[in-house]
């Protein structure tokens, strides 16, 4: 026997579903079947019940009660609906007026710093253009004052770099005209207290060999009581092929120093 | 009246015939005059214009048909006793004999930078008048002259003197220097300018129209007398040196 299929058929069959021929012939399997009508008194049962229990109604105390709690929920609910109804707009404005307000103030730093940074980066450029122009001022060979402004722009200079450093020890060095020369070792002057500078000066007392730049060039280093460079000032004194004014001034540098 | 007028005329052709000329069509670039005396002057033209202010230079007739050569191979090309040669942006002048410099003049218009240069001791003066070049000098013995010069300078000395009278349209940087003898230089007191005066052991005189607004050295000792500040809150740098000399500024 088909259980299912037979649960099927009774279940419409108890429930009046089933048309005169089905009825036919499952009142005939009843008094024949007798697995059949178990099922049948089983379902019966069952469905019964469910029936039953459908009818069931709540007892009226817990009706009151379920009124009272809905109403009282609604009564709740009342007054926030209003509330609920009109917050979220003010929320919103108010809500996409600080978003606005943090856009724009977001806004305003990022453009702030690009201005800044492009404040910076114009500031940076236009150095860069000086310092190129400097440089170039200084290897002009035609005007000995292009060169003398050139050195006077890296006087200014907080710090020069080594590039700077070594076009103004060259100048100091090898220039053809001794007002730039004297130009260079004043800048370079400014900037004894750093080493390598330091040492270009010491250095470029051996191979100095205009008159003015080296009576100059002792009295700095001098000033910056250099002792390193006593035994070059006693060569100095004994060369023949040195004006007399730049011995009197090592001689001076001598008696300074030690 | 009319003889006079015609002989007066005649004198002066051939006063200008006979007072040579040398020129040289350059308003720009670089004039470099290593001889031993010069005077230059600036004018509005657009040549440099050579002529010699020896007259005491008599003929010599045992060199009659010759031509003076120097030790350099340089010519005689300018009949001036100095030779012009143009390299490029510069003009070179040299003179062909070592002592005894020939007087030369030269005019020279606005936008050549001028420079002498001479380490003889057989020279003389250099002079500059008049002139908004851009000057450059760097001599042993010559005494240097500038009247009535704008600047750029840049000059040098050790044995002598320099004189500079500045006017006009002052242009920095200035720098005069001379180790043994004075510089003197006069110039405005209203001008704006970053002054730097020294001397080792000569002195410093300022006259009283120039106001300096002295800068502290800090408690250095300072064995040279050197001054550093500002005129009128300061602007183009002006440095004057006499390590021997003395330094005169003063109200032009």
């Amino acid at each position: 026997m088909d259980k299912q299929k037979w649960e099927g058929r009774l279940i419409d069959y108890i429930d009046g579903r089933a048309d005169a021929a089905e009825r036919a012939a499952i009142e005939n399997e009843l008094l024949h079947n007798e697995a059949v009508r178990n099922l049948y008194n089983q379902l019966t049962e069952v469905i019964g019940a469910m029936n039953e229990a459908r009818v069931l109604e709540p007892s009226g105390k817990l009706k009151a009660n379920f009124e009272q709690a809905l109403q009282e929920e609604i009564a709740s609910q009342a007054r926030p609906t209003k509330t609920v109804f009109f917050s979220p707009v003010v929320y919103r404005v108010a809500a996409g007026f600080v978003l606005l307000m943090v856009g724009l103030a977001i806004g305003y730093k990022i453009n702030q710093s690009n201005v800044e940074a492009d404040r910076l980066a114009r500031l940076e450029k236009e150095l860069e253009e000086n310092r190129q122009m400097m440089l170039a001022m200084m290897d002009n060979q035609l005007s000995a004052s292009q060169r003398m402004i050139g050195v006077s722009v890296a006087y200014e200079m907080e710090k020069p770099d080594d590039e700077i450093v070594n076009v103004l020890v060259k100048t100091m060095n090898e220039d053809v005209n001794t007002n730039v020369r004297l130009a260079a070792l004043d800048a370079l002057g400014k900037f004894s207290n750093e080493e390598q500078v330091r040492n270009e000066l010491i250095g470029s007392l051996k191979t100095q060999k205009d008159p003015v730049v080296q009576i100059a060039l002792i009295q700095l280093l001098v000033t910056m009581k250099e002792k390193g460079v006593l035994n070059q000032l006693e060569k100095i004194t004994r060369d023949a092929g040195t004006l007399k004014a730049v011995k009197d001034e090592a001689h001076a540098g001598i008696l300074k120093l030690s | 009246m009319k003889k006079v007028l015609v002989l007066i005329c005649v004198w002066l052709a051939a006063q200008t015939a006979f007072a040579q000329e040398f020129k040289v069509a350059k308003s720009t670039g670089r004039l470099e005059l290593n001889i031993g005396r010069v005077t230059v002057e600036g004018h509005s033209g657009n040549e440099i214009i050579f002529s010699s202010r020896d007259n005491r230079e008599s003929k010599d007739e045992r060199a009659q048909g010759l031509r003076p050569i120097n030790g350099m191979g340089l010519d005689d090309n300018t009949g001036l006793g100095i030779n012009v040669t143009q390299k490029g942006d510069v003009v070179e002048v040299n003179q062909l004999k070592k002592m005894n410099a020939p007087d030369i003049k030269v005019l020279v218009p606005k936008g050549v930078i001028v420079s002498f240069s001479h380490q003889s001791q057989y020279g003389g003066k250099a002079t500059f008048k008049n002139m908004e070049n851009e000057i450059e000098v760097s001599a042993t013995y010559n005494s240097i002259e500038l009247e009535n010069v704008t600047g750029p300078l840049a000059i040098k000395s050790v044995y002598g003197h320099i004189e500079a009278s500045l006017g006009g349209n002052i242009k920095g940087p200035i720098s005069i220097v001379s180790v043994y003898d004075y510089v003197d230089v006069a110039l405005s007191p209203a001008i704006k300018a970053n002054l730097k005066l020294s001397t080792s052991y000569g002195e410093i005189f300022v006259g009283p129209e120039f106001n300096i607004e002295i800068e502290k050295q800090g408690n250095w000792v300072q064995y040279s007398d050197k001054v550093n500040g500002k005129l009128n809150g300061g602007g183009l740098s002006i440095d004057i040196r006499a390590d021997y000399g003395k330094i005169y500024l003063r109200k032009k």
